[in-house]
């Protein structure tokens, strides 16, 4: 390994790079997913390959390759700084990055149970028995899906950098969907699109006791087809906690990544309205809001020891008592702005150049609870499970669907409604958030499917929330 | 590149040592590169050769699969075993029949329409002169500009123990320009087989005169609206169908509209849509990732629901045959319509203006996702170009806007379809016309 690695870097500087850093990453995956009774998928995958990302005539090249041979490393480093010197023909300024403390370490993660010594068997079994327990009349597709991942990632650098780091994933869900011929509704465990993801072994699996939530993901299912329209009119809601994660991801995630604040995302993922000028004084939410970065919270799905520059794991605000004060950054942006590198730079795999990504971004917990935020509230609907999602390019207006609502009435949860959605502007909605719950009822929770960048890199992120109340939205917006 | 007679050989090797009842190989890989730009200069310029091997095993109707990257012997001997463990840790799936078999696979393609060695040569300064030729236009202009130059060169191949034994190799360029002012951007975008077919000049002017006239735009109150769609707006609204409806998995888990309803008139009378994999106005690919020829699919004709694509887990079952549209399996998306194709009317985009007495011109939506799955309910935010058209003529700069409008209401309300059509291409080509759609609901605005 290290002969590569020290291939790779003699030969970016002997071609002409005046900083290198080289990714190997090796990483295996496990797939299964489960419907109506039978193995849907059930598939391994394995990845080994390594990149090198130069600076040659103050640009920047990547290059990568599958091949893990010392040849191959001198011959992939001299294509980087071929590539970096052909980005030079537009060059504006120098590419500089702002200094870190450079490290030597190896972390690996200890997880209760490998997930990957627990049979194939034992795995279809869990996910076959909810399946079997949610087939009651109006379920037409019964799914199920369990992911498991364990990688190897070194990086060094021409700073002297060399870091290894193990990363074991679980992931796990079930979902319901129910139809009359007329309209589809699907309920999920615990939460849609795949379910929960932490850095964590099978007992993620063991905990999330899927048996006991299996008959009540496939009633609610049901329940939704005769469930009364979601009102229309402006009103307060709470939202869940995996609802209020997407909402955190969306208008709080994204927006921060400073990259797309410079405009470097501008060709496909957008700008953003927190423009630097706004940085320390733009109220951003109400003053109970805080939200953070924290990519040193154990377990979450965000989180790691450093990032792909080499930069170790912090924890900042980037709402703090609800004015805008932090960005997600690189060593490269930071320096742009006079900042701290944060360390939040991270690539899909071994053949993808770095960009600034979100780690856990949380809101901080208040200090009412569940039935606090309900009892404060004489109109409005609860709202949980994401179901559907969209937000303009500068992250401004925001149009979610959940799975599943119930009116609030004078304080009390009442019938459940079907097709609840909201829209808002993100800075009027965080504004309007008068109640937070607290720690207990606080969790993080793995969005695994992140997508930004060209090409477009997809990324494992988290977010920690507890359910919160806001007032005034527009809700109710399906036709 | 690895080579036809290379990859072939590797695969058939996999064949020769496999143990289960059937195999399949599928070699999927090549190289990629992308230069971006943004602020007017080159910030991201990356390259990647990259080979995944895809095996699946049956025993029975107990199905393995497993992947890896790379082709040594190791790697091959690993996901070979990998496979043949899940296969036989597997339950049953009563689904399953056959990987594809031979009868699905014969057929003549004439391979050098998928290749461009203009493509295939161009390297990064080559890619760095496209962009440079755009971020100088845009600088003159005062215009800032974000964009990609892309090329790849794709190697596909399938064997299986059946008798099917495919390769073929493409090539695909893609220039992209989002040019920008402090109050508004435009969009241009365009794909081809050949990278020399790209006409920089052409996504400039595009861009760039959407930007200008895009300055000072005014807020415009959400409601029903006539609407002029670009191709690129039309591929992104119309997108969500093709996984939503427009195939035999959707159909078998009851989430498709067209269910109960072929034969019937759902859409209007002007509305024709099918997948062509071999068509000259998409960028073709023979054969599926299970080593089927690609047939063409009609979807819609005349507005009349007609079929939806198959691969060969959801044929076979049925009895039918394949008609392609397999992606790797296993997949949860698969059969999937890989050239989407939508017949055009006798107007041209002017003429199509000139007949709006109050609407809209969207260049683009973008964020869009399903609220109604069943009734192919979409929303999104139009992007890069929003225009009031009034008696006939653009007239003024929009601020971006919401819509939520159901795909299936929008294909009945159409008005005129333009005679040009272009090839969207983000990961698969739809070709598509310029749309005039009547009573297009929007439901929201920005601030921008």
């Amino acid at each position: 390994m290290r002969d590569i690695i020290e291939s790779a870097l003699l030969s970016a500087k002997r071609a002409g790079a005046t900083y290198a850093d080289v990714r190997i990453l090796e990483r295996e995956i496990e797939e299964i997913s489960t419907k109506n009774g039978s193995v849907d998928a059930l598939k391994r995958s394995f990845t080994k390959g390594f990149g090198v990302r130069v600076i040659a005539n103050g640009a920047w090249g990547f290059a990568s390759s599958f091949r893990l041979t010392t040849e191959e490393a001198e011959r992939v480093a001299e294509e980087a700084v071929a590539i970096a010197k052909a980005s030079s023909l537009t060059k504006i300024e120098d590419v500089s990055l702002a200094q870190v403390e450079i490290f030597q370490d190896t972390i690996s993660q200890k997880v209760e149970i490998n997930p990957f010594s627990v049979p194939v068997s034992e795995k279809i079994s869990v996910l076959l028995e909810s399946d079997k327990i949610m087939n009651i009349p109006g379920v037409i597709i019964r799914k199920g899906n369990m992911y498991f991942s364990k990688e190897w990632k070194t990086f060094a650098s021409t700073e002297g950098a060399y870091i290894e780091q193990e990363r074991i994933v679980s992931g796990a869900g079930i979902s319901a969907i129910a139809t009359n011929g007329k309209e589809i509704q699907i309920r999920s465990y615990p939460s849609s699109f795949g379910g929960d993801y932490q850095r964590k072994g099978f007992e993620l699996v063991k905990n999330a006791d899927f048996l006991k939530n299996a008959e009540r993901v496939a009633k609610e299912a049901v329940a939704l087809l005769s469930a009364k329209p979601c009102p229309s009119g402006v009103m307060d809601i709470v939202l869940g906690g995996s609802q209020l994660a997407l909402q955190v991801h969306e208008s709080a995630g994204h927006p921060t990544e400073l990259d797309r604040v410079l405009g470097e995302e501008a060709s496909f993922a957008g700008t953003s309205f927190l423009t630097p000028d706004k940085l320390g004084n733009f109220r951003y939410g109400s003053d109970i809001v805080n939200i953070t970065a924290d990519a040193t919270i154990p377990e979450a799905l965000g989180g790691f020891a450093y990032d792909d520059e080499g930069v170790k794991a912090k924890r900042i605000y980037l709402v703090k008592n609800g004015i805008f004060v932090g960005y997600l950054n690189s060593r490269e942006t930071a320096k742009k702005l006079k900042l701290e590198p944060m360390g939040a730079m991270r690539a899909q795999s071994w053949n993808f150049m770095p960009i600034i990504r979100m780690t856990s971004i949380n809101l901080e917990p208040g200090d009412k609870t569940l039935d606090e935020l309900i009892s404060g509230i004489n109109r409005g609907i609860y709202m949980d499970t994401n179901r559907s999602w969209s937000i303009d390019q500068n992250r401004l207006n925001f149009q979610f669907g959940t799975e599943i609502g119930w009116e609030i009435k004078n304080g009390k949860l009442q019938d459940m409604v079907k097709n609840p959605t909201y829209t808002g502007i993100t800075y009027e909605f965080w504004r309007s958030c008068d109640g937070i719950a607290n720690k207990d009822f606080w969790h993080v929770w793995g969005v695994p499917n992140c997508g930004k960048g060209e090409p477009m890199q997809v990324m494992q992120v988290s977010h920690g929330v507890s359910p919160a109340r806001f007032r005034n939205v527009k809700v109710g917006v399906l036709k | 590149m690895i080579g036809k007679t290379r990859v072939l050989e590797l695969l058939r090797k996999v064949i020769s040592r496999s143990e289960a009842d059937q195999t399949e190989v599928l070699l999927l890989g090549g190289k990629s590169y992308l230069t971006g730009f943004a602020n007017n200069y080159i910030h991201r310029n990356v390259g990647s050769e990259n080979y995944t091997i895809n095996i699946r095993v049956a025993f029975g109707k107990r199905v393995g699969a497993a992947t890896a990257n790379g082709f040594s012997e190791e790697i091959l001997n690993k996901v070979l075993k990998d496979a043949i463990y899940i296969a036989k840790n597997q339950k049953e799936n009563p689904d399953f029949v056959s990987f594809a078999k031979p009868s699905d696979g014969n057929g003549k393609f004439d391979e050098s329409l998928l290749f461009s060695e203009n493509t295939a040569n161009c390297d990064a300064e080559c890619r760095a002169r496209i962009a440079k030729k755009i971020v100088d236009s845009s600088k003159k202009l005062d215009l800032n500009s974000s964009g990609t130059v892309e090329t790849e060169i794709d190697e596909i191949a399938v064997v299986n123990s059946l008798g099917i034994e495919k390769y073929g190799v493409r090539t695909v360029a893609s220039v992209k320009n989002i040019a920008m002012t402090e109050d508004s951007s435009g969009y241009s975008k365009f794909s081809s087989i050949d990278i020399s077919k790209i006409e920089p000049e052409n996504i400039i002017e595009e861009s760039t005169d959407i930007a200008l006239k895009g300055r000072n735009p005014v807020s415009v109150e959400p409601g029903q609206y006539e609407v002029i769609l670009t191709p690129y707006a039309v591929a992104e609204f119309i997108s969500h169908i093709l996984y939503l409806s427009l195939n035999a998995r959707a159909i078998k888990e009851g989430r498709s509209f067209l269910i109960g309803n072929f034969g019937k008139k759902l859409l209007g009378e002007n509305i024709t849509m099918f997948d062509d994999g071999l068509s000259s106005e998409t960028i073709p690919f023979p054969f599926d990732f299970e080593g089927v020829n690609k047939k063409r699919v009609v979807f819609f004709e005349h507005g009349v629901a007609r079929e939806v694509v198959y691969d060969t887990l959801t044929a076979y079952k049925e009895g039918k045959e394949s008609t392609g549209h397999s992606l790797p399996q296993p997949s949860p998306y698969s059969p999937y319509p890989m050239n989407f194709i939508m017949e055009g009317g006798d107007s041209t985009p002017e003429e199509m203006i000139s007949n709006v007495k109050q609407g809209l011109f969207v260049q683009r939506f973008w964020y869009t996702n399903v609220m109604d799955p069943k009734n192919a309910v979409i929303t999104g935010m139009t992007r890069d170009g929003l225009f009031m058209i009034e008696n006939g003529k653009i007239t003024k700069p929009v601020m971006n806007m919401r819509f939520t409008e159901s795909v299936i209401s929008a294909l009945n309300n159409v008005l005129e379809l333009s005679k040009i059509k272009r090839i969207v291409y983000d990961m698969m080509p739809m070709t598509v016309p310029y749309l005039r759609i009547k009573e297009f609901t929007f439901t929201g605005k920005t601030e921008f």
